[in-house]
């Protein structure tokens, strides 16, 4: 009864509606706006939260047919090596790479093209994420 | 026709209302043109990640190799080397994208230097390195 008066009154009477349909557009544009940048800000958290979560080590470099590097995972993400750089006082030579070192794993990468230089020397690795692992050598 | 055109009558009603949908419709693209710019450049400086892979000194200049593992294009807009702007060569890195930066500064052996990198939407990557002896 109270529900068809209301509806009723609301038909006869047309001011003000303006407004609630202004206020209610207004709302949707400022829940686009605010809902937006929260979904972005989370995803970026993710991205920092998961680098964060990264830890690569690098164990041990040989000398053998090329070289060899020993890898080991030591957080709790798969890591994803992109960069290695093999760095002595008179060179910085980068190589692109593409070794994925599960969590918990150790894992050898072998390269025939890569000759070590004599004296002393540093490796460094560098995963998708943006986090870096450094040997030093000789 | 004829008839439309002798009666003029409701034409002002018709008028007004095609008049203000005009208004309105032209009020919500704005209101959305206005939302898009504003979330996407949000979105674009919130989204930039920069890294320096490595920082090499040779005569007269200070080589930054860059990798951007953000999830928007960067352009790298100054470079301060102990807090002072320095000249550098162009360098613009879309998503994934590494490469060398060249800083022309005339450095000092065994010495450390503050290097600042400064993108073209302000996020700025800084950190200590010491020259070769």
């Amino acid at each position: 009864m109270l529900w068809t008066i209301t509806c009723r009154r609301l038909k006869r009477d047309r001011r003000g509606i303006s407004n609630i349909i202004v206020i209610a557009l207004s709302l949707v544009i400022i829940l686009a706006i605010v809902s937006n940048i929260i979904m972005w800000n989370y995803e970026m958290n993710q991205v920092d939260w998961e680098k964060m979560k990264e830890n690569i080590i690098i164990t041990n470099v040989e000398r053998v047919t090329g070289s060899q590097f020993t890898f080991e995972n030591d957080g709790s993400l798969t890591v994803h090596l992109v960069s290695l750089w093999i760095i002595n006082s008179t060179d910085h030579q980068r190589y692109d790479i593409s070794v994925f070192v599960n969590s918990a794993e150790t894992k050898n990468y072998l390269r025939d093209d890569i000759s070590l230089p004599t004296g002393s020397y540093t490796v460094k690795v560098v995963t998708e994420r943006g986090n870096t692992a450094v040997y030093s050598g000789s | 026709m004829i008839k439309l055109s002798r009666n003029r009558r409701g034409i002002t009603p018709v008028l007004s209302s095609l008049l203000l949908t005009v208004i309105a419709v032209a009020g919500m693209s704005i209101a959305i043109t206005a939302t898009y710019v504003i979330t996407d450049g949000l979105h674009e400086s919130m989204g930039e990640r920069l890294i320096v892979e490595d920082v090499w000194f040779t005569t007269g200049q200070v080589s930054l190799y860059l990798r951007n593992v953000g999830k928007v294009s960067i352009k790298v807009a100054a470079v301060y080397v102990n807090r002072t702007d320095q000249s550098f060569t162009s360098l613009e890195l879309e998503q994934d994208k590494h490469g060398w930066l060249t800083v022309t500064y005339g450095w000092s052996a065994d010495s450390a230097y503050e290097i600042k990198v400064v993108t073209r939407r302000g996020t700025n990557v800084v950190d200590y390195y010491v020259s070769p002896s």
